[in-house]
C-alpha cells in the first residue's frame, strides 16, 4: 500500500514537474539580454520596455478586452435564458443547438462563420464579427453552468413562488436569479477567460487590421520571436493567476459543500 | 453528451451558496475596478483616433518599412499612418479575398498585383500625381503583370536565394552557386538536418522547376511532377520549411544553408555580425536563376484616401526615402535616384543587385488558376506528408 | 396557458433564434458552399452563371481521387488517438493521488493543474519551443546519450515528436478534471471488500477502480481527442516538415490557396469524423455505466 502510495507521489511529482517547467522557462527566458533569445546571455527589463511602447500590443491588448466584455456580457444573458429554458421546459433542440458549439473542433465554428459573414451577411471581418464568434461558442457554457445549477436545486421553491401569485418576471428576479447567481457569475467569468484566451476562431474570424493578443503573440511566434513574447506571455500568465486565484477563493468557500 | 457536460462544469456546479452579498463584495470589486480601467483605456482610445483624422492605412509585409521614413511622411502629411502586415502574398490575397478593406495602399508582388487588377480590386493611379516616377529603373517599369504601370508602382525587390554559414560550406567542400546543394541527396547527405526551405508553395516549386531547367512559371503537370519528386526526394535531408525564422536559426547557427529571401539573408547576416558569432552568412542568386519578387504600391478600391496613398507612393519615389529601406533591410532598390544614398557595401552586393548576366536569369512569378491552384495545392499536400 | 407559453418564448426564443441564425445556418452556408466552385480570385464563383446553377460535387470527387487526403484523416486520428492515450497515462495517477489526499489539499492540487491552463495555449505551445529547441538543455541531454550509443543527433523541435508533446501539454487538464470527479465518487469501502475477498492490489486496481472509472476516462477522452482532431496551431508551430492533420489542411484552403469549396468539404469530413468519434464515447461510456 504504502508502495503505491509512493509511486503515485512521484508520477503526480513529475506531472507538476512537466506542467510548469515550460511556464517556467517562459518567463526566465523574458529577462534574457539576447534578442535571439537562445542562450542566457543575461539579466535585463529591457523586453518589458519593449513591450509596454509596443502600440500594435496595447492596440491587441484593448480589443481583447472589449471583445470579451462584449461576448460575455450577451452570452451570459443568452446562455442563462437557455440554461433556464432548458431545464424549465425539457427542450429538445435548445440543448443540442448551445451545445454542440463546445463540442465541436474550433476550427470548424471558425470557418463555417468566416463563409457565413462573407456569404451570406457580407460583413467586413472585424470587431463585430469576431464579436459573434465569440458569443456564439460561450453561450453553450454559460448554459451548461446555469442548467447544472438548476438542477441542483428543488423545484418547490418556485412551485411555491408561483403558487403565491408571482408573475414569471417576480419568480426570477426574487427567487430564481438570487439562487442561481453564482452560476451565473461563474459562467460570466468563463466566457470572459474563454473570450480573452480564444485563438483559433479569432483567427478565422477577424479581419485584417483587427488583432487581438492571442493573434499578436502568434505573428511574433511565427515571424519574429524575440523575448518580447515571453515578457508579454509572463504579464499575462501574473493576470489569469490573479483572476484564477480570486476565482479559487470564491470557489472554495462560496460554492463549497458539495451536492 | 451528457458526460461531455459533467466534466466541463464538474468544478462549477458544486454545492449552494452561502451567502449572496459575500459574492457581490468579493466579486464586483474587483469587476469594479476592472471597469473603471476599461473606461480609461477606452477613453484614451477615443483621443487617440479623434487627434488623428488624417490616417493612411497601409497594409504590408512585415518590416518592410523604416521607421523614421514613416515619421517623415507624417511630419509632411501632417497625418498618421496606419500599418497592418501580411507575412505572405497568399495570406493578404486570401485576407482580402475574405472582404478585408479599408486600406489606402498595399504592397504586393507582381502575381499578387496581377491577381488583384483582374478581380477589379484596384484603382487606377493618377501619373500627374508622381512626378518622381521618373525615378524608376524603367528595366521595372511595364512588366507583364501590370502592362503601362496602370495601377503599380515598384518599390522594392527580393530575390529567393539560397543564404549559407560561410564556414562549413567551405568546411564540407560545398558549391554555394546551385539549387543542387539544396536538392541533390549527394550534398544534402553532408547537411542532414542543417537545410531549410520556405514554406510556401510557388516560391520552392519555382526553385525545383529552375533546377530541373523548366521556367518558374511552367504550368505542365508532368513537369510540375518532376519537381515534386525531386523535392520529395530532397526532404528527408531538409530540417524544416518555414518562413522566416530561418533568419534567427542561420544567426545561431543551427542552420548551415537556407532557401529564403534576400533580405531575409541580409538580416541574418547582419545579426550574426552584431552578435558577434564565430562565423559569417553569405547569400548568393544560384546559377540556373532564380524567382525575382518586385513588390508594388497599388490603391485598394476600397481606401478613403487615394490623396494621402499619392502622396506616399511619389515621397517613396524620391531616392533618400526609397534608400532607407534598402539600407534598413538589404532589399533590391528599383530605383535609379536611391543609388547614390545607399551604402556602398550594399550596392556592391551582387545578390542584392544582380549583374546583368544574372539579371537575365530572374523570373517573375505569374499568377495562377483556380484549377492549377487546387492541382499544386494538392502536390503541395502530397510533398508535406511524404 | 397562453402566457405560460408566451414566457416560454420569451425565455427558449432569445437563444434558440440566435444560435440557428450564427451556428446552423453558417453549417448549411459550409454544406453548400461545398459543392460550389471556387471564385478565380478567391471566395466562391457566383452561383448562378452562364445560365445554369454552378453547383457541383467535383471537391468530394477530388477528396476520393487522391488517397492523400485520407492518409491525412487517418494519421489525424493516430496523433489524436496517441495524445489521448498519453492524456490517461499521465492524468490517471495524478487524479487517483488527488483523491487520497486528506480533503484540504485536494482543492489545491486541482488548482495547481489547472493553473498552467489559464496562461493562453499558444504561450504553452511557445514554452515547448524553447524547451525543444536545439540550443535546449533536453535536447543537448538526449543528443549526448543518442551521441553516446552511436547515433546521430536528433533535432526534438520540429519533429512529430514536438507535435505530440505538445498536443498533450495542451490538453492534460480535460482529462485530470474528469478522471478526478469520477474518481473522488467511488466508495473506499469497495477496495476494502475486495481486499477481504483475497484480491491483491493490482486486481483490486483493475477490477475495481478501474472499471469504475471508465465513464470518466471516456469522458476525458471525448474532450482530448476531439479538439485535437482539428487543432492546426500545435503543428503548425512545433511541427516538422512532414507535420500536418487536417486542421492545416483545412486552414491551407482559407488562408492560403483561396479554395474555399474544398476548405468546406475537408470541415464537413472532419465533422462527420467527429460525430462519430462522440457518438462512440457516449455508446461506450453509457454501456460501461450499464455493466457498474
Amino acid at each position: 500500500m504504502r508502495e503505491a502510495r509512493t509511486g503515485l507521489w512521484a508520477a503526480a511529482l513529475l506531472v507538476y514537474l512537466f506542467l510548469y517547467l515550460p511556464l517556467a522557462v517562459v518567463v526566465v527566458y523574458s529577462f534574457n539580454d539576447s534578442r535571439l533569445n537562445a542562450e542566457w546571455v543575461g539579466f535585463t527589463w529591457r523586453w518589458y520596455r519593449v513591450l509596454l511602447a509596443d502600440e500594435g500590443m496595447l492596440h491587441a491588448a484593448v480589443n481583447s478586452i472589449l471583445i470579451a466584455l462584449g461576448a460575455s456580457l450577451v452570452a451570459t444573458v443568452l446562455g442563462t435564458m437557455a440554461g433556464l429554458a432548458i431545464h424549465r421546459y425539457h427542450l429538445r433542440v435548445l440543448p443540442i443547438l448551445v451545445i454542440t458549439p463546445v463540442a465541436m473542433p474550433e476550427i470548424l465554428l471558425g470557418v463555417s462563420l468566416l463563409l457565413f459573414f462573407i456569404q451570406v451577411l457580407h460583413l467586413t471581418l472585424g470587431l463585430v464579427s469576431v464579436l459573434i464568434a465569440h458569443i456564439t461558442f460561450c453561450v453553450g457554457f454559460v448554459a451548461i453552468v446555469v442548467r447544472a445549477r438548476l438542477a441542483g436545486m428543488d423545484e418547490s421553491i418556485f412551485e411555491a413562488a408561483r403558487d403565491l401569485g408571482a408573475t414569471p418576471w417576480q419568480v426570477f428576479r426574487r427567487v430564481t436569479l438570487p439562487l442561481i447567481l453564482p452560476a451565473v457569475i461563474a459562467g460570466a467569468l468563463m466566457s470572459f477567460t474563454l473570450s480573452i484566451d480564444d485563438f483559433v476562431i479569432t483567427f478565422f474570424t477577424a479581419g485584417v487590421g483587427v488583432s487581438t493578443l492571442p493573434l499578436q503573440i502568434y505573428s511574433m511566434i511565427k515571424i519574429a520571436v524575440t523575448p518580447e513574447v515571453n515578457a508579454v506571455s509572463t504579464l499575462l500568465m501574473l493576470l489569469t493567476l490573479a483572476m484564477i486565484l480570486l476565482a479559487a477563493r470564491f470557489d472554495r468557500t462560496v460554492l463549497r459543500g458539495r451536492g | 453528451m451528457k458526460n461531455l457536460l459533467s466534466a466541463k462544469d464538474a468544478k462549477k456546479r458544486e454545492g449552494k451558496p452561502k451567502n449572496t452579498f459575500w459574492l457581490l463584495k468579493n466579486f464586483f470589486a474587483p469587476l469594479r475596478v476592472l471597469r473603471g480601467q476599461m473606461i480609461l483605456t477606452f477613453l484614451a482610445c477615443l483621443a487617440l483616433s479623434a487627434q488623428a483624422r488624417d490616417e493612411l492605412h497601409l497594409y504590408n509585409w512585415n518590416n518592410y518599412i523604416s521607421d523614421a521614413t514613416v515619421a517623415r511622411f507624417e511630419a509632411t502629411c501632417r497625418c498618421k499612418v496606419v500599418q497592418d502586415y501580411y507575412s505572405d502574398n497568399e495570406e493578404m490575397l486570401a485576407k482580402l479575398a475574405a472582404g478585408a478593406t479599408g486600406h489606402d495602399l498595399i504592397v504586393p508582388t507582381g502575381d499578387a498585383v496581377e491577381s488583384l487588377i483582374k478581380s477589379g480590386q484596384l484603382r487606377p493611379l493618377e501619373k500627374t500625381k508622381l512626378p518622381h516616377l521618373k525615378n524608376v529603373d524603367p528595366a521595372y517599369l511595364d512588366t507583364a503583370f501590370d502592362p503601362g504601370n496602370r495601377y503599380s508602382v515598384p518599390y522594392a525587390y527580393t530575390i529567393t536565394l539560397i543564404g549559407y554559414n560561410v564556414g562549413k560550406m567551405r568546411e564540407l567542400k560545398l558549391p554555394t552557386d546551385t539549387w543542387a546543394v539544396i536538392f541533390e541527396p549527394g550534398y544534402l547527405k553532408k547537411l542532414k538536418g542543417r537545410v531549410t526551405v520556405l514554406d510556401s508553395q510557388r516560391e520552392l516549386m519555382a526553385a525545383a522547376l529552375k533546377y530541373l531547367g523548366y521556367s518558374a512559371n511552367d504550368t505542365d503537370e508532368a513537369h510540375w511532377r518532376r519537381a515534386r519528386d525531386l523535392i520529395i526526394r530532397a526532404k528527408p535531408y531538409w530540417a524544416a520549411f518555414n518562413a522566416s525564422s530561418y533568419i534567427k536559426e542561420l544567426t545561431v547557427g543551427n542552420i548551415w544553408l537556407a532557401h529564403g529571401y534576400s533580405n531575409d539573408m541580409f538580416q541574418a547576416q547582419q545579426d550574426a555580425r552584431l552578435a558577434g558569432r564565430p562565423f559569417t552568412i553569405a547569400y548568393a542568386t544560384p546559377k540556373e536563376g532564380a524567382v525575382l519578387a518586385l513588390d508594388s504600391m497599388v490603391l485598394h478600391q476600397s481606401g478613403p484616401r487615394p490623396d494621402l496613398a499619392h502622396r506616399f507612393i511619389d515621397f517613396m519615389l524620391e531616392g533618400k526615402n526609397s534608400a532607407e529601406l534598402t539600407n534598413l533591410i538589404g532589399s533590391g532598390n528599383p530605383n535609379r535616384d536611391a543609388l547614390q544614398y545607399i551604402e556602398p557595401a550594399i550596392a556592391a552586393n551582387q545578390a542584392v543587385f544582380p549583374p546583368p548576366a544574372v539579371q537575365r536569369r530572374l523570373e517573375m512569378l505569374k499568377d495562377l488558376d483556380r484549377n492549377q491552384r487546387r492541382v499544386l495545392s494538392r502536390m503541395w499536400t502530397e510533398i508535406k506528408v511524404h | 396557458m397562453t402566457r405560460e407559453r408566451l414566457t416560454r418564448w420569451l425565455v427558449a426564443g432569445p437563444p434558440f433564434v440566435f444560435m440557428v441564425v450564427f451556428f446552423v445556418l453558417p453549417a448549411l452556408i459550409m454544406v453548400a458552399a461545398s459543392f460550389r466552385i471556387p471564385g478565380e480570385h478567391g471566395g466562391l464563383a457566383p452561383l448562378h452563371e452562364h445560365g445554369a446553377w454552378q453547383l457541383t460535387p467535383e471537391t468530394y470527387a477530388f477528396f476520393f481521387s487522391d488517397f492523400i487526403y485520407t492518409e491525412i484523416f487517418l494519421k489525424s486520428f493516430l496523433v489524436a488517438a496517441l495524445t489521448t492515450f498519453l492524456c490517461i497515462l499521465m492524468a490517471y495517477p495524478l487524479a487517483l493521488l488527488i483523491t487520497r489526499v486528506p480533503k484540504r489539499f485536494r482543492d489545491v492540487m486541482i488548482l495547481l493543474v489547472v493553473l498552467p491552463f489559464a496562461s493562453n495555449f499558444l504561450i504553452r505551445v511557445y514554452a515547448w519551443m524553447i524547451i525543444l529547441g536545439p540550443q535546449g538543455a533536453l535536447s543537448a541531454a538526449v543528443n549526448r546519450v543518442a551521441g553516446a550509443f552511436g547515433l546521430e543527433p536528433v533535432a526534438l523541435l520540429f519533429s512529430p515528436v514536438a507535435v505530440v508533446v505538445g498536443m498533450v501539454y495542451v490538453h492534460l487538464p480535460f482529462m485530470v478534471l474528469p478522471l478526478y470527479t469520477n474518481l473522488e465518487k467511488h466508495d473506499p469501502l469497495l477496495l476494502d471488500a475486495a481486499q477481504d475477498l483475497g484480491a491483491n492490489a493490482w486486481q483490486r486496481f483493475w477490477r475495481v477502480t478501474w472499471s469504475l472509472s471508465l465513464p470518466g476516462v471516456y469522458a476525458g477522452s471525448a474532450l482530448v481527442f476531439i479538439p485535437v482532431l482539428g487543432m492546426f496551431a500545435v503543428p503548425d508551430i512545433l511541427g516538422g516538415t512532414g507535420d500536418i492533420l487536417i486542421g492545416n489542411l483545412i486552414k491551407e484552403q482559407f488562408l492560403g490557396t483561396r479554395d474555399w469549396p474544398f476548405g468546406s468539404t475537408l470541415s464537413i469530413m472532419l465533422t462527420l469524423m467527429v460525430l462519430a468519434s462522440a457518438a462512440l464515447a457516449m455508446r461506450l461510456a453509457r454501456r460501461s455505466l450499464a455493466h457498474a
